[in-house]
């Protein structure tokens, strides 16, 4: 998912229809869940949730629990509380960047 | 340059030079040729002599005053080699000298020899104030002086200065926590930082060629911290072993303690966080504090070993961001009140003081001198203390243990005076009582004038001693440019020092004996008296 979003820069109608259409054909949507609360959790993102501010931090671990919950009990969510793709931020996509960024910066002190 | 200048002309030695590159920069020196060093072994006593009798008259004709040894300077070292590449085909370096002479001795004006300093002051419109002192010192030292010490904080961000300390390396805008430490760290420099009550101190430190990349970095910290509130929270063991290296030393508990007696606002503010609030404050606390106190009417700008241009254009572009005065701090409005800290310890340690003198009043030079004529320290170490009046009296009423010494602070708005004992837990009571009654002599007029000339004298030594190491010089210089604006030479100083009497240092000690008094005492405290039975 994350591949598919990054390699579109052009954002031409067709292909906008064509993001929306496999977002909601994804399905994470369904139980809730934002695009960032389904990324792999490995160092860097790890590092990057510590420096989430609480209240979103708060909101993702709710959303997580709920779609725990909904999995464990074989439903998904009611139509109109299905997450929107214009409401889905990426709230913690920039701090990944930046953690991936220092990681850089320190390889390349070390490198010297 | 004249060897390469004279070849046209050159027909019996020939030259020789040796080029060699270093870190982008080309050395030539000339090196002997073979006819040359013949030439100089098969130099006739003859003709030494009269080489010999050239330079003495060259520099017989260069000095400057009678009987000092002249060096020319300058320029002219270049005007004279230029016209001795017109003798340089037949004469003999007599002549040569002759014609160095006679035109130093033309311009023989230029004496300032190259180990003098170089002051400057400067306050820009928007009153940041730039001072720096080109001493040609291979290193450079460059701080920034701000008025936002502990005094600036307020009830609800106490502790605030002392995390600014440490938050010092921090990501700034410019460059990250990482880079920072790396960056100084490769041109072989240091930032550090000093908070007082009344100033917070950036300074850095590298060899002189290496003062741009350290600059950027002290820009950086000091204009435009990001202070990341994961960064900030990280910061929260540092501060808990920050107060435990500080208070192994118990004089800084019953320091703090003092003030926080003697004060009801503004420096009763400790230096160090309160441990309530170890962990509690937050990234938004620190930029308020800076958005308020870091302006460029509280800040200075010091160099030593720099160039005044160069600061001056560094002030006005980098440190001019933030205008106005900031909020202003409250005044220190002294109560007179007494802190006890009940423990264990078999020493007590206890600072009975009362209302001292601002730096810079007239008055504050009278404490000084009054502090050195009662004894500011011993000066041979494990000594008796003979020049210690305190000591002195205080060796009357016990036979153990004990130290004594007279406590002087002052701040821009108010000063604290008194005297600081560390004694046995037994014997405290009369140490303290001693000691005042020490004061009260003098007091009454007690000392003498012998006294007071030596109290000067230690006094000057003491503040110029403290000038002597870089450290010292920049801390002096920037509190002075920060507080005034002006610098004032240490010879004013001495002088001002110089100009008191005996009567100015017994008003001091009237004033002591009648002020209200604060204490502080940590220890064993059975048998301290407490302020009001002094």
């Amino acid at each position: 998912m994350d591949i598919f979003y990054i390699s579109v820069s052009a954002t031409g109608r067709l292909l906008s229809g064509f993001r929306k259409w496999y977002y909601n054909a994804a399905g994470f949507n369904k139980l809730g869940l934002m695009r960032d609360d389904t990324m792999y959790e490995d160092d860097d993102v790890k590092e990057a949730l510590k420096r989430l501010p609480e209240p979103v931090y708060n909101d993702r671990m709710f959303r997580i629990k709920r779609a725990l919950d909904l999995s464990m009990k074989q439903q998904i969510l009611p139509k109109d509380q299905w997450t929107k793709y214009e409401e889905d931020g990426n709230y913690l996509t920039p701090y990944v960047k930046e953690v991936i960024c220092e990681k850089k910066e320190k390889a390349e002190w070390n490198k010297k | 340059l004249r060897a390469f200048l004279t070849t046209p002309y050159e027909t019996h030695e020939g030259w020789l030079l040796a080029v060699t590159l270093f870190h982008g920069t080309y050395y030539i020196s000339k090196v002997e040729t073979e006819a040359a060093r013949r030439n100089r072994d098969n130099r006739t006593e003859r003709h030494a002599e009269m080489i010999y009798w050239g330079y003495k008259f060259e520099q017989y004709m260069c000095a400057g005053k009678y009987k000092e040894r002249g060096r020319r300077k300058g320029a002219w070292e270049l005007v004279s080699h230029w016209l001795t590449v017109f003798f340089e085909c037949s004469m003999s370096t007599i002549f040569m000298d002759l014609c160095n002479a006679l035109l130093s001795f033309i311009k023989k004006d230029d004496y300032r020899c190259a180990n003098a300093c170089y002051f400057f002051i400067t306050k820009l419109p928007n009153g940041l104030v730039i001072a720096s002192l080109e001493n040609y010192s291979p290193s450079s030292k460059i701080g920034v002086f701000v008025r936002a010490g502990s005094r600036y904080e307020n009830v609800g961000n106490l502790g605030v200065t002392h995390i600014l300390r440490l938050a010092a390396n921090l990501t700034t805008k410019g460059a990250s926590a990482f880079r920072i430490t790396r960056g100084v760290e490769a041109v072989g420099g240091g930032l550090s930082v000093t908070s007082t009550k009344e100033n917070m101190v950036y300074s850095v430190e590298c060899m002189r060629d290496y003062v741009d990349t350290v600059m950027e970095y002290l820009i950086n910290v000091t204009t435009a911290p990001e202070f990341r509130h994961w960064e900030v929270a990280d910061l929260t063991p540092r501060i808990k072993v920050d107060k435990a290296l500080a208070f192994q030393d118990p004089q800084l508990g019953v320091l703090e303690n003092l003030h926080t007696a003697a004060y009801k606002s503004a420096l009763c503010n400790t230096l160090h966080c309160p441990d309530y609030m170890v962990g509690k404050i937050t990234s938004e606390q620190l930029h308020a504090f800076v958005q308020s106190n870091f302006t460029s009417a509280r800040m200075a700008l010091v160099g030593l070993g720099i160039d005044h241009a160069v600061l001056k254009q560094v002030g006005e572009h980098f440190l001019n961001i933030r205008s106005g005065q900031g909020a202003a701090g409250a005044k220190a409005v002294y109560r007179g009140g007494e802190v006890r800290e009940q423990n264990a310890d078999s020493l007590v340690h206890a600072a009975v003081v009362a209302e001292g003198a601002a730096a810079g009043s007239a008055e504050a030079n009278a404490f000084a001198v009054l502090q050195h004529v009662l004894g500011a320290g011993p000066y041979i170490k494990r000594g008796t203390n003979v020049t210690s009046k305190l000591s002195q009296g205080v060796a009357k009423v016990t036979t153990q243990p004990f130290d004594v010494t007279a406590f002087n602070a002052s701040y821009s708005d108010a000063g604290l005076f008194g005297f600081y004992t560390i004694s046995q837990a037994g014997a405290a009571g009369d140490v303290i009582q001693a000691a005042m009654a020490q004061i009260k002599e003098i007091a009454q007029g007690g000392v003498t004038a012998a006294d007071v000339t030596r109290a000067k004298n230690q006094l000057k030594a003491r503040y110029l001693m403290s000038m002597e190491s870089s450290n010292g010089l920049l801390d002096e210089i920037g509190a002075q440019a920060l507080a005034t604006g002006t610098c004032v030479q240490p010879k004013s100083a001495a002088q001002t020092i110089d100009s008191l009497s005996a009567n100015d240092v017994v008003n001091a000690a009237k004033k002591f004996v009648a002020g209200k008094k604060s204490m502080a005492a940590r220890g064993n405290l059975g048998n301290t008296p407490f302020v009001d039975e002094l």
